[in-house]
Formats: structure tokens, C-alpha cells, sequence
């Protein structure tokens, strides 16, 4: 029975992420459940991909919530407001809410510098309630390294990203987690843990060309599709996130 | 039947989705834009995309301003006054500016969020001029995005127009049409 339920998910179902060249990547979407890592060093669109995806998200009917560690909740949603899709009846309705992660650590006691593994189940537990809460099909972490921060070992990062994940899966709820990397990382996460932990990874980047400097996006790892794995190029329009191939000149 | 009435003749009867090479002279350029955009556009009820790496949007405006030639109907990609840092602050609000016109790939998200603006209205694309964009890019990647775009823009049912410069064109611009475009129009002081 249990078998058959993967064979079932596998086959089909799908977060539709709205970004209409995202899906078509991933064969359709994101496979629902996936905790993926949204990795790339600033200015490379990751806090607007992960809104718009819980934006479209919402309109389809699933509710979603995004974490914020390093903006507040106004400022996220005045960079939201120039979108044509943004709604913001979408968060009077709490189709959509924002939390502010300062706030759950004021009131688990975690402001501190380093968390322990009692902590880390204490956060998860606090985060899973409020995805629970809210019925929420769709979350983002903005960003999994400002709490990777605070664990410091490589053995609490593992053990909070596959606790979390659990915790998620249980409730089908899609995850991006946003990761800071610099420019000149060669790895996909601050920690290196959280890539290996990943369901996915979407790699954000600044493309530097004879001068130009081009926003590009790539599939890394996806579990549970087929999907391409070339560079694309991207703009953030009014319209959302628009995407199309990098061009190789024949030169590769 | 002069030049700018062949072209508007030959633009009514292509299927939606054709790529067209336009070749014109120097001397027919602006009858040439006068066809497109007043012949063509205005009067079928065509929006039109127009990509420009050859002089500047607003100047371009300027020009069809002189000669009656209504815009409301135009929506510019401008690939030109980016690198003119004076001419920014000229921009109108129908222009799109691309920073350099070595950046193909934001010309091509331009054309396409202009083509998802635009919605179901009829549209076409029009490139002016190929040309110019040689200036600036390497023709292996000229071809390939040019392979990409009108591929994109057949899929969406939408024309396009290639427009070079018969004066300055090269063989290699001339394959490279062939090779993407389903029709190619030669338009000189001549046919007229």
C-alpha cells in the first residue's frame, strides 16, 4: 500500500510553481513534498522566486507561509507589490503569511548564539505547528544559513534539515530553503550539509559576459522528476520571473 | 505597385507564425517602417514589438512623429540607448531598455514579456536591424538566438520581421536568414 502511494506520488503529483519556465524545467512542477535548496549569492533572485512561488501558490488555492530571518514582513511585501499577480488580499485572508523568525526565537528563547539539539527540536515543533495551523501546502525559509548559523556542527545542520523535512513531508508541505552562498563558493550551501540533505537544489547565479552581467537559474538536483540541467537566463518582470536559454554562441 | 504597398501586400498574406526576411535598401528604410508599422499594424489592428539596435527608441519615435506615422500601437525593446548613457533619461514608457545589445537573452525576455503583456491581440515582432546587431555579437550567436526567438514566436503564432540593410549586408547575414526565416522580401528604390 505504502509502495504503491510513492509509485502514485511519483507519477504525478506536483507543486506548480507558476513560473511557467520553472515548471516546464521540472517536467511539470515541483514533486510535492521535495524540500529544495534555493542557493546563490545576492542579488540572484532568490527571495523573489520563493515569494512568487507561494503567491501563485495561493491563487491555486494552497495556502503558504514564508519565514523571514533577514527582512521584516513590510519590506517583503512593498518588494511584492510592483508584481501584477501580487494580491494583497492574499495575506488579509492568511491564504499567505509572513513570519518573522526573530519573533518564534523571542518566544522559544532562542535568542542566543548557538542552539542545542533540544532547541533545534523546539524550532521545529514551532515551525511545523504553524505550517499545521495554517494549512499550508507551500513554505519557504528565507534563509536555512541564518539558522544554520546558530547550529554551528554539521551534525545539528543534518539532524534540523532532516528533522524539518520529516516533519514537512508528513503534511505534504513543499519547501524552498533559501541559501547565501558567495560568488566564489564552489559548493551550493554555506555548510555544505544542506545540499546533501536537499531534495533538490536550484542554483542562482550572476553570469558575468564580455561586461554583461546576466541573472541565471539551473536545475541542479531535482528527486523524484526528470528535469534539464542546462543554464537559463532570467529577468524579474512585472509579470514574475521570465526565463530563457542561455545562449553558447558555439562556443559552449 | 511601389516598394512600401508590395510589402504591406506580402505582410497581409502571410500565416500568423511566418519568420520574413526584410531586405531593404537604405533609400526604402523609413517607406519600409511606414508599411510595417502604418500599412500593416495600424490597419489590421496588429500590435508591434519593435526591437531596435540601430538608433535609439525615442529618436525612432521621433522620426515616425515627422512623418504621421502613429505609435500607440508600438512597443519598443531598445538596445541602443543603454549604451548611450545620455539617451536614459529620454526613455518613454513603451520602451523597454536592453543595457547592451550583446545581451540577447534580455532582448529575448523583453520580447517575450511583451508578448505576454500584449495578451491575445494579434502581434509581430520586428527586428531592426540584424545588421546592427552583427556590429556587437559574434554570428554563431546571432543564429542561435535567432533560432530560439522565431522559434518561440511560431509557437505563439506571432510574425516576425528580420529587417537587414541590403548595402550593408554580408553572405554570412544573408545564410543566416535563410537558414531561420520562410520567406524573404527584397524591397529596392528599384521595384518601384
Amino acid at each position: 500500500m505504502m509502495v504503491q502511494s510513492v509509485i502514485t506520488q511519483k507519477r504525478g503529483d506536483r507543486c506548480v510553481s507558476g513560473i511557467d519556465a520553472l515548471d516546464s524545467i521540472l517536467n511539470g512542477g515541483v514533486p510535492r513534498g521535495n524540500a529544495v535548496l534555493i542557493t546563490g549569492s545576492c542579488g540572484t533572485g532568490k527571495t523573489t522566486l520563493s515569494m512568487e512561488f507561494l503567491i501563485h501558490g495561493a491563487l491555486m488555492g494552497e495556502n503558504g507561509v514564508f519565514f523571514s530571518v533577514t527582512e521584516n514582513s513590510e519590506k517583503l511585501l512593498s518588494n511584492m507589490m510592483p508584481y501584477d499577480f501580487f494580491d494583497e488580499s492574499l495575506f488579509t485572508t492568511e491564504k499567505l503569511t509572513i513570519v518573522d523568525m526573530q519573533d518564534i526565537y523571542k518566544k522559544l528563547d532562542l535568542e542566543k548564539i548557538e542552539f542545542s539539539f533540544e532547541d533545534i527540536d523546539k524550532l521545529i515543533k514551532a515551525l511545523s505547528e504553524i505550517v499545521r495551523k495554517k494549512n499550508a501546502k507551500r513554505m519557504v525559509i528565507d534563509s536555512i544559513t541564518s539558522i544554520c548559523f546558530h547550529l554551528k556542527t554539521e551534525e545539528k545542520i543534518r539532524t534540523f534539515i532532516l528533522k524539518l523535512g520529516a516533519s514537512l513531508r508528513d503534511t505534504k508541505c513543499t519547501s524552498l530553503l533559501v541559501s547565501e552562498i558567495l560568488p566564489s563558493d564552489a559548493r551550493y550551501s554555506t555548510y555544505g550539509v544542506e545540499e546533501a540533505i536537499a531534495d533538490g537544489i536550484i542554483l542562482m547565479g550572476n553570469l558575468e559576459r564580455r561586461g554583461d552581467l546576466l541573472r541565471t537559474l539551473q536545475v541542479v538536483k531535482m528527486r523524484g522528476t526528470s528535469h534539464s540541467r542546462a543554464k537559463y537566463v532570467l529577468d524579474i518582470t512585472p509579470l514574475g520571473i521570465l526565463m530563457v536559454p542561455l545562449l553558447k554562441g558555439g562556443g559552449g | 505597385m511601389t516598394a512600401t504597398d508590395r510589402l504591406v501586400a506580402k505582410l497581409n498574406e502571410l500565416a500568423d507564425g511566418t519568420a520574413l526576411a526584410l531586405r531593404v535598401s537604405l533609400a526604402s528604410y523609413l517607406d519600409s517602417l511606414r508599411g510595417i508599422l502604418e500599412g500593416y499594424a495600424a490597419k489590421a489592428n496588429v500590435e508591434c514589438i519593435y526591437v531596435t539596435a540601430t538608433i535609439p527608441a525615442a529618436s525612432i519615435m521621433g522620426a515616425l512623429d515627422v512623418l504621421e506615422i502613429k505609435t500607440e500601437h508600438v512597443h519598443f525593446v531598445d538596445c541602443v540607448s543603454h549604451t548611450m548613457l545620455g539617451m536614459v533619461g529620454t526613455k518613454k514608457d513603451d520602451i523597454l531598455l536592453v543595457e547592451s545589445p550583446t545581451m540577447l537573452e534580455n532582448v529575448m525576455l523583453k520580447v517575450e514579456y511583451l508578448t505576454r503583456k500584449i495578451g491575445s491581440q494579434k502581434k509581430i515582432v520586428l527586428f531592426d536591424s540584424l545588421n546592427s546587431l552583427c556590429i556587437h555579437n559574434d554570428v554563431k550567436i546571432i543564429s542561435e538566438f535567432l533560432h530560439i526567438l522565431v522559434n518561440n514566436m511560431r509557437a505563439k503564432n506571432v510574425t516576425t520581421i528580420l529587417l537587414t540593410i541590403e548595402e550593408h549586408g554580408t553572405e554570412d547575414i544573408k545564410s543566416m536568414l535563410n537558414l531561420v526565416c520562410d520567406e524573404t522580401l527584397v524591397l529596392d528604390t528599384v521595384t518601384k
